[in-house]
């Protein structure tokens, strides 16, 4: 027989897997490793995130933007100046701050986008099929092969660089991303006999959606999500180290590295933290994502 | 018994699970003559499948192991995994429930026979090949120079489950386990398996033990028969003296068993006879019998003391403080 | 015909295939699922289908819940022709017709408690208020024999495969269904699990009064809960009659071969000698004429070029073959009765 058939596949009483092999001590040291792998990028997302929004509300912070020539290339530990200034003055530390204000607004903003736009579309083209699925799929091909860089920076060209034009040019990646996983999930869960179970039951379509597809495809949409995060921060940063995102003088870390590229020998702290801050950033959201994924397993 | 194929004794395998300790399987002893087929009863979780992976040292490195499984004298369980693997395959060899995932789907069946072949013999490729083609012909394969050239996803349930088969038997094995081997056939596949087994196994003086939920399997194919419950034998025997005419079945988890299978005779919409109850919680035995809890019959000294797997008639032992009379569980 | 109009379910000529798809979308052929099958349950009454991988029986379950639409027949249930229908009038037409699946724990959503997995038929159908559904659940789990206060709120990854089951079947059993079709609904669970499920079905057939649509591939299992008896081979039908009837007296090749191929309960007793030849043929290239005649000892030259149509030889009992078995007991009837005195 030379095509796959549709088989019914007797299934008869499977006996469950072996059991985990590990001893109660093993057992606690496996508990307590999957704890940490998930608190500490958690713990320093919030950090994070606290740091970059709420401290500066609290303390009064240097401008992030404005600097006294007269103080600048500060090294760090200076007073009124933790981490030190850059050679206009400017305080680093502010700029570090208000920099991943900036990048946190931008890819959570990117990534609501995504979900919302090229989830919805992903998850129609998947449940509807019909004509439906190839015209969305060709939509989210056709942005995909769109260079999301090249979009920025003709956008800045055209408009003025700002940061919603970061926004939609980067979008235009997110969309797509999430399109595509939302209907290769919903694809796989429709086949699923609680699907027909449903439709068995009278629930009608919207619902369905809603209440079967949406919360089954939620997990891996919410690891994909966090993956993305990195990926778009990253993106931003390098779009304002080109100066085609963020206009100076506002803060970021994409210009903070450029600026700081000039003075790479003499002051290479300038470069370092916002290149290190972006670095642990990126990799607590992939190791956050990781955990979660192993925490929710293959549901 | 001294010749006697396989011979395992008090058979104890345990894993540690955090709190406790599940102990798959419970002091099992059974023996197997050379040519002979012995058939495995038991359901999910009765330790079936532990026992003979133990055999064939499959289990992982952590599983406590203990006891004693002598292949024609020589001590199998605690040897080094570079001479079990020259035990697997040239004398023991062991099929699979689902040939679909012991198969590799991106091999062509015949190569995966013929690399059977030359891990335990230093034969050419070519013959190897010429060899596989040949088992492919002993196990009834329709086609078989066509099939060797064949990927497994363009084979039918069946014809996946022969080229296990030959690749079980590519170093001419003396014991063949077949785990569950025909479960997930059709019944008439199954049929044609089974005669399939027990011609080779006649062809090749080879012993067969086949592990099995289906006791009317073990009744039609096998010489000699172990009930497995919780990890341990509740009931063993001849299989003419368990089955049919002249059979008398005693341990009440066996009865129940025989009941609950639907049967040609019975008439439509009668109710089984029904046990109650779960597979009991392997990390929480009850301190008796530990069928106890979901038996008709069961009494307190059941519940209090767990009975001994005793010989009390000729070739036939079975763990029960009050089996049943006359193979009939009373009021059946 | 009056026999059609007091039948449950009447299916006529159902056809369904499938396009198979090879890689690139090209289309490789056509796999011919179900090829023109035609039968009645009758109110209360329990029927059987037995068939094999790729008899088309799961297939033919699905294209009368109309979940795909069958290529062509029809379809009558409690008088409506269900392939016209659409849309709302498609599911009030099939509120009364339910299904259990094979396998209980993909057909129960694994993100929802019990409680709501059994309350979403009442929902849809807007039966009662949220108190009266929240006792309907319970009343319903008590029928299947769980307590609500302890299961109601469980994921079914929380549940046993018996367990699970009996929550699909109170889900099935909400709406008070006439007929409820089981494909394979015990196959997945151990022996002792299936004794119970087997026995709640015929408790709730008794107390609710429902017809059943057994599908299984297990001859003995069918027979126990079946007042009549299919048998399907390659998308068509062999026989159809009284389970006694089609057990005792087979007619056609291919029952006689199943019911061969049963291992018996008599050891060492005369095994099949007679086991079926060969492979089954492929439902894109079915056989001409009669499709079990490439394995079928009893095959000539007409069975090739004429398929046979169903006839009724006994009372009840129909078969579709050009030379049926005639009515002295085989060595596999004779034994049964053996064992039956």
């Amino acid at each position: 027989m030379a095509a796959p058939l549709p088989e019914v596949t007797i299934a008869s009483a499977v006996p469950p897997p072996l059991p985990d092999l590990v001893n109660a001590r093993q057992l606690r040291a496996q508990q307590l490793g999957r704890a940490l792998r998930f608190w500490i990028p958690a713990g320093f997302l919030i950090l994070m995130l606290f740091m970059c929004f709420v401290y500066p509300r609290i303390v009064s912070l240097p401008s992030p933007t404005n600097g006294n020539i007269i103080q600048a290339s500060e090294p760090p530990f200076s007073p009124g100046h933790w981490l030190g200034t850059d050679q206009i003055g400017v305080d680093i530390f502010s700029q570090l701050l208000y920099g991943g204000q900036v990048a946190f607004e931008i890819a959570t903003s990117v990534t609501i986008i995504g979900i919302v736009i090229g989830g919805t579309l992903g998850v129609v083209a998947g449940y509807f099929g019909g004509w439906l699925d190839p015209v969305i799929s060709r939509v989210l091909d056709m942005l995909l092969a769109f260079p999301a860089l090249v979009l920025a920076l003709v956008l800045a060209e055209a408009l003025g660089p700002s940061e919603l034009h970061v926004i939609w040019a980067l979008s235009a990646f997110s969309i797509p991303g999430f399109g595509r996983l939302a209907r290769g999930a919903t694809l796989t869960v429709r086949g699923l006999p609680f699907m027909t179970a449903a439709r068995l039951s009278g629930t009608r379509r919207w619902r369905v959606i809603a209440r079967h597809i949406v919360p089954n495809i939620l997990p891996g949409i919410v690891t994909f999500s966090l993956l993305g995060y990195g990926i778009t921060m990253i993106l931003e940063g390098a779009l304002d180290y080109l100066g085609y995102g963020i206009p100076a003088p506002e803060a970021s870390w994409g210009s903070m590295i450029a600026s700081g590229q000039l003075v790479l020998s003499a002051q290479p702290e300038y470069v370092l933290i916002p290149s290190i801050t972006l670095l642990i950033t990126v990799a607590s959201l992939n190791l956050l994502s990781d955990a979660l994924r192993e925490r929710w397993g293959t549901r | 018994m001294t010749d006697a194929l396989l011979q395992v004794e008090d058979l104890r395998v345990s894993f540690a699970v955090g709190r406790g300790e599940i102990r798959a399987v419970d002091g099992v002893s059974f023996s197997v003559s050379p040519g002979a087929t012995l058939a495995i009863i038991g359901e999910s979780g009765s330790g079936k499948t532990v026992c003979c992976r133990a055999i064939m040292g499959l289990l992982p490195a952590r599983a406590a192991i203990s006891g004693s499984a002598r292949l024609r004298g020589g001590e199998l369980i605690g040897l080094p995994e570079a001479e079990l693997r020259m035990h697997r395959g040239s004398d023991i060899a062991m099929v699979f429930q689902d040939p679909a995932r012991s198969l590799n789907p991106t091999m062509r069946a015949g190569a995966q026979i013929a690399e059977a072949i030359r891990t335990h013999r230093q034969v050419s490729k070519r013959e190897a090949q010429a060899q596989a083609v040949e088992l492919l012909r002993m196990v009834r394969m329709p086609l078989p120079e066509r099939r060797f050239h064949e990927y497994p996803h363009q084979l039918s349930g069946g014809m996946r489950q022969r080229v296990m088969i030959a690749i079980a038997l590519a170093c001419r094995p003396k014991l063949l386990i077949a785990d569950e081997a025909t479960t997930a056939l059709d019944v008439t596949t199954q049929a044609q398996i089974m005669e399939l087994l027990l011609d080779l196994q006649q062809q090749m003086d080879m012993a067969l033990i086949m592990i099995s939920h289906d006791l009317g399997l073990a009744a039609s194919y096998a010489d000699e028969v172990v009930v497995l419950y919780a990890g341990k034998i509740v009931e063993q025997a001849a299989a003419v003296q368990l089955f049919g005419t002249s059979g008398a079945v005693r341990m009440r988890y066996t009865r129940a068993l025989l009941d609950a299978i639907p049967h040609l005779e019975r008439p439509a919409h009668a109710l089984l006879p029904v046990v109650g109850g779960r597979p009991p919680d392997p990390t929480a035995l009850p301190p008796g019998c530990a069928f106890a809890p979901r038996c008709s019959h069961a009494a307190d000294d059941c519940l209090a003391k767990a009975p001994a797997l005793l010989e009390h008639a000729a070739g036939h032992r079975w763990a029960c403080w009050h089996p049943c009379e006359n193979g009939t569980g009373s009021g059946n | 015909m009056s026999e059609q109009a007091q039948a449950l379910l009447s299916a006529r000529d159902v056809v369904q295939e499938f396009v198979v798809r090879q890689a690139g979308g090209v289309r490789g052929g056509v796999v011919h699922a179900v090829s023109g099958v035609s039968f009645d349950v009758m109110p209360g009454e329990t029927l059987g289908v037995v068939g094999e991988t790729g008899s088309g029986k799961s297939t033919l379950a699905q294209a009368i819940l109309q979940a795909p639409r069958p290529k062509s027949g029809s379809v009558i249930f409690r008088g409506t022709d269900l392939t016209k229908l659409r849309g709302r009038k498609l599911l009030r037409a099939r509120r009364h017709l339910q299904f259990v699946f094979q396998d209980p724990f993909s057909s129960l959503d694994p993100k929802w408690r019990v409680r709501s997995i059994i309350e979403e038929p009442l929902i849809a159908y807007r039966t009662g208020d949220r108190a009266a559904r929240r006792k309907r659940v319970d009343e319903l789990l008590d029928l299947v024999g769980l307590d609500p206060a302890r299961y109601a709120r469980r994921h079914p990854r929380e549940l046993s495969g018996g367990q699970a089951q009996r929550v699909a079947i109170a889900r099935a059993v909400a709406l008070e269904p006439s007929l409820i079709i089981c494909d394979e609904a015990v196959s997945s669970l151990d022996v002792l699990i299936q004794a119970q499920v087997l026995n709640l079905f015929e408790r709730l057939r008794g107390e609710l009064g429902l017809s059943y649509l057994f599908i299984a591939h297990d001859l003995a299992l069918v027979k126990q809960v079946s007042d009549r008896v299919a048998v399907m081979y390659l998308g068509k039908l062999c026989e159809v009659g009284p389970g006694e009837s089609v057990y005792q007296q087979p007619l056609h090749p291919y029952t006689q071969l199943l019911l061969d191929s049963i291992p018996s309960t008599e050891p060492g007793a005369a095994r099949a000698s007679v086991t079926i030849k060969g492979e089954p043929p492929s439902p894109i290239h079915p056989p001409s004429g009669c499709r079990f005649r490439t394995r079928c000892p009893r095959a000539a030259d007409i069975c090739a070029s004429e398929a046979p149509p169903m006839r009724e030889l006994a009372s009840g009992h129909m078969v579709a073959c050009h030379f049926p078995l005639a009515a002295p007991a085989t060595p596999a009837t004779s034994l049964m009765k053996e064992a039956a005195q």
